[in-house]
Formats: structure tokens, C-alpha cells, sequence
């Protein structure tokens, strides 16, 4: 099994293809995001925001699947983070995260970044 | 007993007697059998479920159907289901005394913002039929619905015929929702497709009940209610 791999940096910069980003906390995640994997991602998010950190960015550009309980956890974690004081989930989907959206209809539900994702 | 997402396959039972489990990740687990993960070897299995004439007739799964005729047995079906969105498939394992998968158990046709979706539950050793490992997955992944994706209404379709599975969805709570009359085929003759359905708060009355799991009952009528 291929495991989601996060990786957690806070943006600062606000260089052309990540100014919408500046000040969020980034989750990068690789592999795919599925019933195996999805509560690691839920745990990254619930972390994040114990460690004041609502407002976040979660990199799919990596992601080379995602299922209905992947799905679920984003879902999960944008209602999560919007509950939270100023909290806000933005996604930075790749085609296989846009597919999947746009098939179950969810799309609407996410702030998406179109950036670099440098 | 509640849903849980447990990481590794390390958190699989390994009682006495039984065999540990060597692949995927345990998704729930019950005092019978366990859920875990598919992984690309379980098609090896679902290539001899799918030629099972008893199993086309009794469920008539589309997920076997697609494996067998949409993609040919290719292990391309493994990275679709996957990349299923609308989907979450499980395979049934024993907790002891099954040196391979019982089963599979599925949610499909999920739409995780109106909060329902499908249930299809398929045990695929006759030996295992009868034992209550598919009331318990099926009960499983119920609450794995519930909790984890946040679904409040399950469905599920059985065969006029199928009198186990009524029987086992009744056990489970689901409750005789209607009729499709003639919507099924079996290359004969044309059967009824009997629905049911359960909703959140009466999974949650089953899970309360079920502090102590029940021992099976064999004879628990026979067929469909009038509806």
C-alpha cells in the first residue's frame, strides 16, 4: 500500500503563484487518498489545528487516487477547519481530485487553488 | 462496537487458531470477521467469484459483473475501484478458521452530500454462509458509513429469492422499503427486486442492541413482507 506522505510547511511568501496562499499552512499529500489512508490525513488536519493552524492548503497535485472515504475526510476537514475561528480549507487539486469532485458533485463545496504549487 | 480506521495490517486479530493478516489495512472488526482494504492480489480471488453461477443468481453484482465483463479481469479493476469516488469496497475476512477472503462488502453509489448510499454484501464461500459473517460485515460497514462518511440512510436490493439476504438485512435492522416488480432477470425468467432501507438513528438502535451479538437464528420466516 502506498501510504499518503504529508508534508506540513507554513507559506509565507507571496510570490505570483502562491499570493492567494500567504500565511496558510500547506499539507502536501502523495499517493492515494482512500479508506486506508484517509485517517492520516484526518489526524494531519486535526494536528494542524491544535497547533493554531486553521487555515490551510491541502497539495493533491501528488495524489494518485482518491475514493469515497478520501473524499469524505476532505469534506471532514473543510467543515472541521470552517468551524474553527478565521479556519478555511483551500484545495490544490490535481486532474485525477478535479475528476472526482466534479463526479460526485462536491466541487462547489471547495475553495480551489490553481497555483504554482511551489 | 463502533466504526474505527485503524492504520497497519499489524492490528489484525491473530487469535489462536487463526491466520494473521498479511495484507491491507483493517478497516473495522467485528467478533466474527474483520474488513480490511482490497489489495491488487484479492483479484486473484474475485477471478474465481466471478464464475460462480450460484453467486450471479443469488446477488447478481454488478461490481463482480463489471470485473468479469466490463474489464475483462484486468488488474486495471483494482486501481478503478481505487479511484472510485462513489464507492468504498471492503473484503470479509474470518477472524479464524479461513486461510482466504470470505467476501466482500461494499457501499456504493454513495453521495456524500446528501448522505446515502447502497450497500451490497457478498459472501463467496458457501462455507461460510450461515455463520453470520455477512450480518456482521454488513453491520460493519454500516457503521463505518455512519461514522466515518457521514451517511444517514443506507439501501440495498435483494432477489425475491433471496431469502437469506432478506433475513440477514431484517437482522441488521433494515426495514422492507418496497418493490421492483420484474426488475430483475436471470436469463429465464423475471424476478421481483425486493428494496430496503435503514436511517441512521435505527443503525445506531441496532448498535445499542447488539451489546452481545446474537446468536444465529435459522429459521426466521421465509420471504418478503407484504408491502
Amino acid at each position: 500500500m502506498s501510504a499518503v506522505a504529508t508534508e506540513e510547511r507554513q507559506d509565507r511568501q507571496t510570490s505570483e503563484g502562491s499570493q492567494a496562499l500567504g500565511g496558510l499552512t500547506r499539507l502536501r499529500l502523495a499517493g492515494p487518498l482512500t479508506a486506508a489512508t484517509a485517517p492520516q490525513f484526518r489526524a494531519r488536519v486535526r494536528d494542524a489545528v491544535d497547533r493554531g493552524r486553521a487555515r490551510v492548503v491541502v497539495d493533491l497535485q501528488a495524489v494518485t487516487g482518491l475514493d469515497a472515504a478520501g473524499l469524505a475526510a476532505l469534506l471532514d476537514a473543510r467543515r472541521f477547519l470552517h468551524a474553527q475561528a478565521g479556519g478555511t480549507l483551500v484545495l490544490r487539486a490535481n486532474p485525477i481530485v478535479c475528476r472526482a469532485l466534479k463526479e460526485t458533485g462536491t466541487i462547489a463545496a471547495f475553495a480551489l487553488s490553481h497555483g504554482s504549487g511551489t | 462496537m463502533k466504526a474505527v480506521e485503524e492504520r497497519g495490517a499489524a492490528a489484525a486479530p491473530s487469535p489462536s487458531g487463526s491466520r494473521p493478516a498479511e495484507q491491507g489495512v483493517v478497516i473495522s472488526r467485528g467478533l466474527r470477521v474483520y474488513l480490511r482494504t482490497m489489495m491488487p492480489q484479492d483479484l486473484e480471488h474475485m477471478s474465481a467469484w466471478v464464475d460462480d453461477p450460484f453467486l450471479e443468481r443469488m446477488v447478481g453484482s454488478e461490481f463482480l459483473h463489471s470485473y468479469k465483463h466490463v474489464w475483462d479481469k484486468a488488474p486495471a479493476f483494482y486501481d478503478a475501484v481505487l479511484n472510485d469516488p462513489t464507492q468504498v469496497a471492503l473484503v470479509i475476512e474470518a477472524c479464524r478458521g479461513w486461510t482466504k477472503p470470505v467476501g466482500v462488502v461494499r457501499l456504493f453509489n454513495i453521495h456524500l452530500l446528501e448522505g446515502y448510499a447502497f450497500l451490497e454484501t457478498i459472501i463467496t464461500d458457501m462455507r461460510a454462509m450461515k455463520r453470520g459473517f455477512g450480518i456482521e460485515a454488513a453491520k460493519l460497514i454500516a457503521y463505518y458509513g455512519m461514522d466515518v462518511l457521514g451517511l444517514r440512510r443506507l439501501e440495498a436490493k435483494v432477489y425475491e429469492y433471496n431469502v437469506l439476504s432478506m433475513n440477514s438485512l431484517r437482522r441488521n435492522g433494515f426495514r422492507q422499503e418496497g418493490v421492483l416488480r420484474q426488475a430483475g432477470y436471470d436469463g429465464e425468467r423475471y424476478w421481483d427486486l425486493v428494496i430496503f432501507g435503514i436511517l441512521k438513528d435505527e443503525i445506531e438502535a441496532v448498535r445499542r442492541r447488539d451489546k452481545v451479538y446474537l446468536p444465529l437464528d435459522p429459521s426466521e420466516g421465509n420471504g418478503r413482507e407484504s408491502s
